[in-house]
């Protein structure tokens, strides 16, 4: 299996709300959905998703929320606000401006 | 941004900063999940418990790395940071006490001094005057070509003239205050006080709306109508803040008048003036010389005190050209209404700002050697700080916030010092027409600046220290462990601090040594006058007079009565007081008079031709008999006046010694004749005495001329404004006792005679320490800031001297060790001391010369420059350097050779 390939400073926000979008996860949920979604092509670094997950927090696009997790343990879930979720809307229309770019870019050369 | 999502990041940061242990834990708790569940996974894989526990751990990374990237994430750091920072420096503050207090006292003083002065100073400057447009408001003066600084009164023709031809003020109007009669009301004794007479638009052009009642009207004026408005302090003061004041009928000036309104508390010009009434200059009012009144206005709305110039110099010209008998080489300045309310007061206060501004710099590089020295000191804290990982910057960040603190706390004393000298000085009795400051003054400008000036100075002395000590590198923490690594820099620093501290020393020591010395001067000055057991009152009486013509454009007065007969009989029946020894009276205090009439004369001389020279000009004063007997000035000449020189008789005079000098260069006067300019009824006066001088101004350096005339021996028709001379006695008399148990005595003496009371009662030592006061008030500021200065100086120069003792321990060991005995050490550490004092002291020469031109107007018999001064002030701070040295000098001495050789 291929080492999956790093993440692209700056998407790992998008790629959490957007997984975040459908329903509240866990530290631990949040990493695994990132992989599986993408066919375990990317790999969130184990370390660097708590990080993201606090500035993302300190900048109120999500909120946490100790609850039980399907595990029966206590785990902090987090939760995609309003403001978070036009958030995700903004930030989607820049990934997807700046791809077609690329792609754009890539074909011509 | 949104509220809610607003309200939810400040949220955030509160937490942060109140519950960190809280968050601290949330993360470890999320972290330890995480791995628990990896390493769930990696069993799941195949793995064996342990294998699982260490792959988990490495895919995770560093745990505390992350804890602290997740910390980072909160953006309050620096908070935490700052907060460390500000518990370790009071730490460090806490843990030397005596530096503490040192730079935390000079920083105070500094600091609050500095904000009081200036506060002061822009209080003056930009506090609004209690007028509507004040600065529309003006004062017009006269002024000499020939005397540019003399009198600035303007007559009343000239304000007839400006306002017929000016057309740029909206109006002019004239005013004259004098001492006038409050009569007896009831229980209310009667009182002489200040009142004005001011034009019937006085208030109106100053815009000021009496408290009660109303202001004169211009029918009032111009009828000469018995109306009378009180200021605030007289209606509370005399009448006991009475609602029913308005329309009482009240004595003034032997007559009654009736209140017609009272003005709010602060009057303008002079605080002593405590009532008004109205007076009409008529538009055909007398071309008279006489520049008697004050004349403020109110210039038409966008007019620049320029423009006013301008307008009301072009009329001065004009009038020179039409009237050149009175109006010929007068010219006219506007000024400003705040100049001229307080423009005197700039001068002795950038005096003060100058002195309190270097304590201030000394304070400032005080603690900046302070600083270094303990910089370096504490080099080996520093460097295993950096080696441990600390950035440059956090550690720069870790000085400034000491030092930062340090000036915040000084600072804050400082505000407590600043508060306490603008109480104190509104609790002083302040000069005359001193600035109205209230102790409300200490406002937030005064806390915006003394701010201003704790963080900067923080900044400033944080600075030079912290990058200074912060330049180690890294990589030689063990080889800096003694101190024969210290950075050489800091220690060059710190020698110019020190000169520049001994020079600023210097500068305010010379200052302070010069102001000492003119006071003790002009306090010791022989007046020629002997001030023990000798009793000073004013008499007054009534002296009506009627102007009956013009005398080469003067008016000319006639008395209608004769004043000096009723002088006579008081001066008669105080001589038959109990204990009186002598009696004598001058029609003005001989010293510092308000009223200080100057006569023009001219005098016979030895050649006849010489005597049509240019008239010459002399203090003139009326005297009675016996007056020089009770003063106790020697006749240095010829004879006093005595009750032999009657109306009938010759007319004779005495002069004083200057007179003599001036108006007889190498002559003897007795004998010859001099002629005032008193009218045509004068004759000629022999003089028959000469006098030791009496200054008539107890500052002037030189004494001026002055005639004294027998009282009895005058003209009953006077030109010009002499008539005021008539009216009153300044009597003096001599007891073996306390000169004010004869008061009681004296009053009833003269009521017999006189119904008016009298007045200005003081004894001679009374009236000395009256004189003195005047002075002492800059000196006891200048000494106090002199003192903390020297001080100052002396630690820095300690601070020096201790600094090197313990730099060049090993060397006095091994000097020592090879045979160097006590003096040598001495020497060896003395010459580099010596050589910065001395150059301190020379620098400071050189600032002390710029400082004291300052000081030149409040100087009295001494030059700025002068070398006595300078050379006695120069000595005091090298022996208080040397002094300071004592200390680390013995430790030098008592240094142990193998120990010292050892310490290293």
């Amino acid at each position: 299996m291929p080492k999956p390939a790093d993440l692209l400073q700056g998407t790992l926000d998008l790629l959490i709300l957007r997984t975040l979008a459908r329903e509240p996860l866990h530290g631990w949920r949040i990493s695994k959905r990132i992989q599986e979604l993408s066919d375990d092509v990317l790999a969130v670094g184990q370390g660097s998703l708590y990080p993201a997950l606090h500035r993302l927090e300190h900048q109120g696009w999500i909120v946490s929320e100790w609850k039980d997790s399907d595990q029966g343990r206590s785990a902090k879930f987090y939760e995609l606000t309003r403001e978070g979720r036009q958030q995700l809307e903004r930030e989607l229309q820049n990934w997807k401006r700046l791809s077609s770019a690329v792609g754009l870019l890539l074909k011509r050369a | 941004m949104t509220l809610s999502r607003l309200a939810r990041i400040v949220r955030h940061r509160v937490t942060s900063l109140l519950q960190r242990s809280r968050l601290d834990e949330e993360v470890d708790r999320e972290l330890r999940l995480h791995l628990d569940a990896l390493v769930e996974e990696k069993i799941a894989e195949g793995l064996t418990p342990d294998a699982a526990r260490l792959e988990a751990r490495r895919a995770l990374g560093n745990v505390t790395a992350l804890r602290e990237a997740c910390r980072d994430q909160r953006r309050v750091n620096w908070c935490d940071d700052l907060r460390q920072d500000i518990r370790y420096g009071w730490r460090m503050l806490a843990a030397t006490p005596m530096f503490t207090v040192v730079a935390l006292v000079s920083l105070a003083l500094g600091i609050g001094a500095n904000a009081a002065v200036i506060g002061l100073m822009v209080s003056i400057d930009r506090d609004s005057l209690p007028a509507p447009d004040a600065d529309r408001l003006v004062a017009i003066r006269s002024v000499s070509q020939d005397n540019p600084a003399g009198p600035r009164g303007v007559s009343a023709a000239d304000y007839v003239a400006w306002k017929e031809r000016s057309g740029t003020f909206d109006s002019i109007e004239l005013s004259i205050a004098g001492p006038r009669d409050l009569g007896n009301e009831g229980d209310t004794a009667a009182e002489r006080t200040t009142g004005q007479s001011v034009t019937a638009g006085y208030f109106r052009m100053l815009g000021v709306n009496p408290l009660l009642g109303r202001m004169f009207t211009d029918e009032e004026a111009r009828a000469g109508a018995r109306v009378v408005i009180l200021s605030h302090g007289l209606w509370q003061r005399r009448y006991g803040g009475a609602t029913d004041i308005l329309n009482r009928s009240i004595p003034v000036d032997a007559g009654r008048s009736t209140v017609i309104g009272v003005m709010p508390a602060y009057g303008y010009r002079s605080p002593r003036v405590e009532f008004w009434t109205p007076m009409h200059v008529a538009p055909s009012a007398t071309p008279a010389a006489g520049r008697l009144f004050g004349a403020l206005a109110r210039m038409k709305a966008g007019v620049t005190v320029e423009q006013a110039q301008r307008d009301l110099a072009a009329v001065s010209a004009q009038l020179a050209l039409e009237r050149p008998v009175v109006n010929a080489g007068w010219t006219v300045r506007v000024v400003p209404l705040r100049e001229e309310l307080f423009g005197w007061t700039r001068q002795p206060l950038l005096t003060i700002e100058a002195a309190v501004f270097l304590v201030l710099l000394m304070a400032c590089a005080n603690i900046a050697a302070l600083l270094i020295a303990r910089g370096t000191v504490r080099h080996r804290e520093i460097a295993m700080r950096v080696v441990l990982g600390a950035g440059r910057a956090r550690i720069v960040r870790q000085l400034l916030t000491e030092s930062v603190l340090l000036s915040l706390a000084g600072g804050g004393l400082g505000l407590l010092v600043a508060w306490g000298t603008l109480r104190g000085v509104t609790a002083m009795r302040p000069p005359i027409g001193a600035p109205p400051i209230g102790a409300s003054q200490v406002d937030f400008r005064i806390l915006g600046l003394t701010a201003a000036f704790a963080i900067g100075t923080g900044i400033l002395f944080g600075l030079a220290p912290a990058f200074a000590v912060s330049r180690f590198s890294p990589g030689m923490p063990h080889d800096t462990s003694g101190p024969m690594a210290l950075p050489r820099r800091a220690s060059a620093i710190r020698v110019a601090l020190v000169t520049g501290q001994v020079s600023l020393a210097l500068m305010l020591l010379v200052g302070f040594g010069l102001l000492t010395n003119s006071f003790l001067r002009l306090t010791q000055r022989d007046l020629n006058v002997d001030p023990a057991g000798l009793l000073m009152f004013e008499v007054r009486t009534a002296a009506p007079q009627k102007v009956v013509g013009q005398n080469r454009g003067v008016p000319y007065v006639e008395m209608l009565n004769t004043p000096s007969q009723t002088m006579s009989r008081i001066r008669e029946r105080l001589e038959s007081i109990p204990g009186a020894e002598s009696v004598g009276g001058i029609s003005f205090p001989p010293v510092d008079s308000l009223i200080l009439p100057v006569m023009e004369l001219r005098v016979e001389r030895k050649s006849s031709d010489e005597d049509s020279a240019e008239p010459l000009r002399s203090a003139y004063f009326l005297v009675t008999p016996e007056l020089f007997k009770t003063l106790g000035t020697p006749i240095v000449n010829g004879r006093e006046i005595t009750d032999a020189d009657t109306a009938s008789r010759p007319w004779v005079a005495i002069i004083n010694e200057a007179a003599a000098r001036q108006f007889w260069p190498g002559e003897n006067p007795l004998g010859r004749h001099l002629v005032l300019d008193s009218g045509p009824e004068e004759q000629p006066r022999e003089v028959v005495g000469i006098v030791r001088d009496i200054p008539t101004r107890h500052a002037q350096p030189e004494a001026q001329p002055v005639i004294y005339a027998s009282y009895v021996q005058q003209p009953s028709r006077y030109r010009g404004p002499y008539g005021v001379m008539f009216g009153q006695m300044t009597f003096v008399v001599r007891h073996a006792g306390d000169p004010l148990s004869l008061v009681p005595a004296v009053r009833r003496a003269v009521a017999e005679i006189e119904p008016r009371p009298i007045s200005s009662i003081i004894s001679g030592e009374g009236a000395r320490a009256l004189r003195a006061e005047r002075s002492r008030y800059n000196l006891v500021l200048l000494g106090v800031l002199a003192a903390t200065g020297s001080l100052l100086a002396a630690v820095g120069v300690y601070g020096l001297l201790a600094y090197s003792v313990s730099l060049r321990t090993r060397e006095i060991g091994i000097r020592k060790a090879l045979g160097a005995g006590p003096h040598a050490v001495i020497l060896f550490l003395g010459r580099h001391v010596i050589l910065v004092v001395l150059t301190g002291i020379a620098i400071g020469w050189m600032g002390a010369i710029a400082y004291t031109r300052l000081l030149a107007s409040q100087l009295w018999g001494i030059t700025p420059t002068d070398p006595w001064t300078f050379g006695a002030v120069s000595l005091l701070l090298l022996v208080v350097a040397l002094l300071s040295c004592i200390g680390p000098a013995k430790r030098a001495i008592s240094v142990d050779p193998t120990i010292a050789l050892r310490s290293e």
